[in-house]
C-alpha cells in the first residue's frame, strides 16, 4: 500500500512537472502567438524611433486595425520571423531585421513576382502595393489593391499614366464604380508586370491587338452589357493593318496606334486621338501625306449587304457578286475539264 | 522524225516565263497577307520584317507584271507576229460552237464524236488570254489604288478604297483558281499532253498535238506550204508538185560515211595548203 502510494506520488510529481514544462513553453509561445508581447510596446501610439536621416518614424501598430486585416488571425512572429525575442528593443538604435518573406505563404505570387519588372528593375516589393500591417483583401473597397483604388496605388509612382488614365473613357467608367471597367491590372497584369519591350508582357506590341484590348472588346458578354459591338476588333483583323499585324508586322498600326494608350477617349471628346478634328494628325503619324479627306472615311467597316453604312453595302455587294462569279466560272471550268478528262480517259481505255 | 510546228518564239517564251514567275510571287506574297496564320505563310511571317519584305516584293512583282504587260502591248502592236496574234485572238462565234460541240463530245451526246478543227488559238486559249488581260487591268488599277492610297483618297471617299481592296482580293482568287483549274488542265493534266505541254520550253508543238488542238491551223499551214511550193517553179517542175529532199541523209545524224568524208576533205585541204 505504501509502495503504491510512493509510486503514485512519483507519478503525480512526474505528471505535474511535465505539465509545468508544457505550460511554461505554452506560455511563452502564447505570449508571441497572440502578439500581446509585441503590442505591449507597439500598441503605444507614442512609440517612435529616429532613423539615420533624423526623421521620426512611428512604430505604432493598431491592434484593432490589424485584427480587421486579412492577416488578423496570425501573429507578428509569423511574418517577422527574424525577431526572436524582445532583445531588439533593448539597445537604442540597434538595427532590427524587419525582413518579411511573404513568399513563405504566398508561393505562387512570389514566383510570378520574381520575374516582374518591379523585382528586376526596381525595388518595389509586396508592401509597396499591398501595404503591410493592415493588408485587406482584393474585394475590400478600402484595399489598396481594390479595382478603383489601383489608380492611386500605381499612381504613387506612375503619376503621369494614372492621371491620363483617370481622365480616359476607361478611367471615368471605373471611377463611377462600373463593373468590368478596366483598371491598371486589367491590361498590365498583377504580380508579373513586365516592361512593354518584353515579348511576355501583357502589353507587348504583339499582344495589344491579340489579347490586351480584345479580351474585353471582343468579349460577347461585355460588349452586350455596354452596348458596343465586337465589330472594331473583327474589322481590324480583316483590314490591312490587322492582317499585316497578324503576320508579324510591327510597323502596322495596332489598337493603341490610333486610340492611344492610357488616355483612350471616346471619339466625341475633342481631346481624343480619334476625334474628327484630330484624325488627320493621328493618321499622319504613319501616313504623312494623309489629306483631310483621307481621315474622313469610316475605318471599322465590315462588308455587309444589309449594313447601315453605304460603303459597307457596296463592298458587301462586290463580295456577293464576286463569290457568285468565282463559284460559277471556276465551277464551270471544273465541270468542263472533268468531262474532258473523263472522255479522253475513256477513249484511251485499251 | 515527226515534224514540229513553232508555237512560241523565244521572245514569247521569255515573256511567258517572266509572267509565270511574277504571277507566282504575287500569289504567294498576296495571299500571305490575307491568310497570315496559314502554314505556307510561315516562311514570310516567321522572319523578322517578313511582312515588310512581303509588301515590298508584292509591289515589285506588280510593277514587273505591269511593265511586262506594257511590253506585250508594244510587241502586239509593232511586230508582224504580234499583229497576227491579235487577229487570231479575236473571239468568234465558231469558238462558242467549238466549246459546245466539245462538251457534247465529252458527254457522249455526239455519237460518234465530232472531229473539231480549231484555229491557231482555240476557245480554251482565247478564254484564258482574254481573261488574263482583263485580270491584269483590274489588278493593276485596284493595286495602284491600294498602293497610292494617299493620292487616291485626295479625291475619292474611303469606301472606294474598301471596294478596291475587295476587288483586288476576289479577283486574285479568281485569277489563281483560273490558272490552277483551267491553265494547268490545258497544259499539264490534259491526257493529250500529260505530263506537260513542252511548248513553253522548246517552243514547238508536234504534228499530233497540232491535229488535236489546232486542226484548222494545221490545215492552213499545209495549204500555205503547198501553195508556196507550187509557186516555186523549179521545185514544181522537178517533183511535179511533190518535193523530195535532195540529200535525205543530210538532215539525219552524223554517220560514219559522212564523218569519213569530212576527215577526207580536211586532209585534202591540208595537202593543198599553199600558205597565205
Amino acid at each position: 500500500m505504501k509502495i503504491i502510494h510512493k509510486y503514485n506520488c512519483a507519478g503525480v510529481c512526474l505528471y505535474l512537472s511535465v505539465l509545468f514544462l508544457i505550460m511554461i513553453s505554452g506560455l511563452t509561445s502564447t505570449a508571441w502567438g497572440d502578439s500581446s508581447m509585441c503590442l505591449s510596446c507597439h500598441g503605444d501610439k507614442s512609440l517612435t524611433k529616429t532613423d539615420s536621416r533624423g526623421n521620426k518614424i512611428s512604430l505604432f501598430v493598431s491592434e484593432e486595425e490589424f485584427k480587421k486585416s486579412v492577416h488578423g488571425s496570425i501573429a507578428c512572429s509569423d511574418c517577422h520571423t527574424q525577431i526572436l525575442d524582445d532583445s531588439h528593443a533593448q539597445k537604442k538604435g540597434k538595427k532590427v531585421d524587419r525582413k518579411v518573406d511573404c513568399g513563405s505563404c504566398h508561393e505562387e505570387s512570389e514566383k510570378i513576382y520574381q520575374t516582374s519588372v518591379h523585382r528586376l528593375k526596381a525595388e518595389i516589393s509586396c508592401k509597396e502595393c499591398h501595404g503591410y500591417h493592415y493588408v485587406t483583401p482584393l474585394s475590400n473597397p478600402k484595399s489598396a489593391t481594390y479595382r478603383t483604388n489601383l489608380v492611386q496605388t500605381c499612381g504613387a509612382c506612375h503619376g503621369e499614366e494614372s492621371k491620363q488614365f483617370a481622365e480616359s473613357v476607361h478611367g471615368v467608367g471605373l471611377s463611377r464604380g462600373r463593373p468590368n471597367h478596366p483598371t491598371c491590372t486589367t491590361c498590365h497584369g498583377t504580380h508579373g508586370i513586365k516592361p512593354r519591350s518584353d515579348p511576355d508582357s501583357a502589353v507587348h506590341e504583339r499582344k495589344i491587338a491579340i489579347t490586351t484590348c480584345p479580351q474585353c472588346h471582343a468579349a460577347e458578354q461585355i460588349t452586350r452589357e455596354y452596348r458596343f459591338t465586337t465589330k472594331p476588333v473583327k474589322s481590324y483583323y480583316d483590314s490591312f493593318h490587322g492582317l499585316s499585324y497578324r503576320g508579324g508586322d510591327t510597323f502596322s498600326a495596332n489598337c493603341a496606334s490610333c486610340h492611344g494608350v492610357h488616355d483612350i477617349r471616346p471619339s466625341s471628346d475633342p481631346k481624343s486621338m480619334i476625334h474628327k478634328d484630330n484624325l488627320q494628325k493621328t493618321c499622319g503619324a504613319c501616313h504623312p501625306k494623309a489629306s483631310l479627306n483621307f481621315a474622313r472615311g469610316k475605318i471599322h467597316t465590315l462588308p455587309d449587304i444589309k449594313g447601315g453604312d453605304f460603303g459597307e453595302k457596296v463592298v458587301g455587294w462586290v463580295r456577293v457578286t464576286y463569290i457568285f462569279l468565282i463559284v460559277s466560272v471556276i465551277g464551270g471550268m471544273i465541270f468542263f475539264n472533268f468531262t474532258d478528262w473523263l472522255r479522253k480517259t475513256i477513249d484511251r481505255k485499251p | 522524225m515527226a515534224r514540229k510546228y513553232l508555237r512560241m518564239t523565244l521572245n514569247e517564251r521569255i515573256q511567258h516565263l517572266n509572267l509565270a514567275i511574277n504571277f507566282t510571287i504575287l500569289v504567294i506574297t498576296g495571299f500571305a497577307l490575307k491568310y497570315p496564320e496559314a502554314f505556307w505563310a510561315s516562311p514570310i511571317t516567321d522572319v523578322p520584317l517578313g511582312m515588310t519584305f512581303r509588301g515590298f516584293l508584292h509591289r515589285l512583282s506588280g510593277v514587273a507584271t505591269v511593265t511586262l504587260g506594257g511590253y506585250h502591248l508594244l510587241y502586239l502592236a509593232f511586230t508582224e507576229r504580234g499583229r497576227q496574234i491579235v487577229k487570231d485572238m479575236i473571239p468568234t462565234f465558231k469558238d462558242a460552237v467549238d466549246l459546245w460541240e466539245t462538251l457534247k463530245n465529252n458527254l457522249f451526246i455526239n455519237r460518234p464524236a465530232k472531229i473539231i478543227k480549231m484555229g491557231r488559238f482555240n476557245f480554251r486559249e482565247k478564254f484564258e488570254y482574254l481573261g488574263l488581260i482583263w485580270g491584269t487591268i483590274v489588278m493593276t488599277v485596284t493595286g495602284f489604288i491600294l498602293w497610292f492610297k494617299e493620292e487616291w483618297l485626295l479625291f475619292f471617299p474611303m469606301w472606294t478604297f474598301d471596294v478596291a481592296r475587295a476587288i483586288h482580293f476576289y479577283e486574285a482568287i479568281l485569277a489563281t483558281l483560273t490558272i490552277l483549274v483551267w491553265h494547268f488542265y490545258s497544259v499539264i493534266l490534259n491526257p493529250d499532253v500529260y505530263p506537260m505541254n513542252w511548248a513553253w520550253i522548246d517552243g514547238h508543238l508536234t504534228e499530233h498535238e497540232m491535229e488535236l488542238e489546232h486542226g484548222m491551223e494545221l490545215e492552213r499551214i499545209k495549204e500555205e506550204e503547198k501553195r508556196r511550193l507550187v509557186d516555186f517553179q523549179e521545185a514544181s517542175n522537178a517533183g511535179g508538185g511533190r518535193i523530195y529532199p535532195l540529200h535525205p541523209e543530210s538532215s539525219s545524224r552524223l554517220n560514219v560515211r559522212r564523218f569519213y568524208g569530212i576527215v577526207q576533205d580536211l586532209n585534202e585541204s591540208i595537202k593543198n595548203w599553199k600558205g597565205i
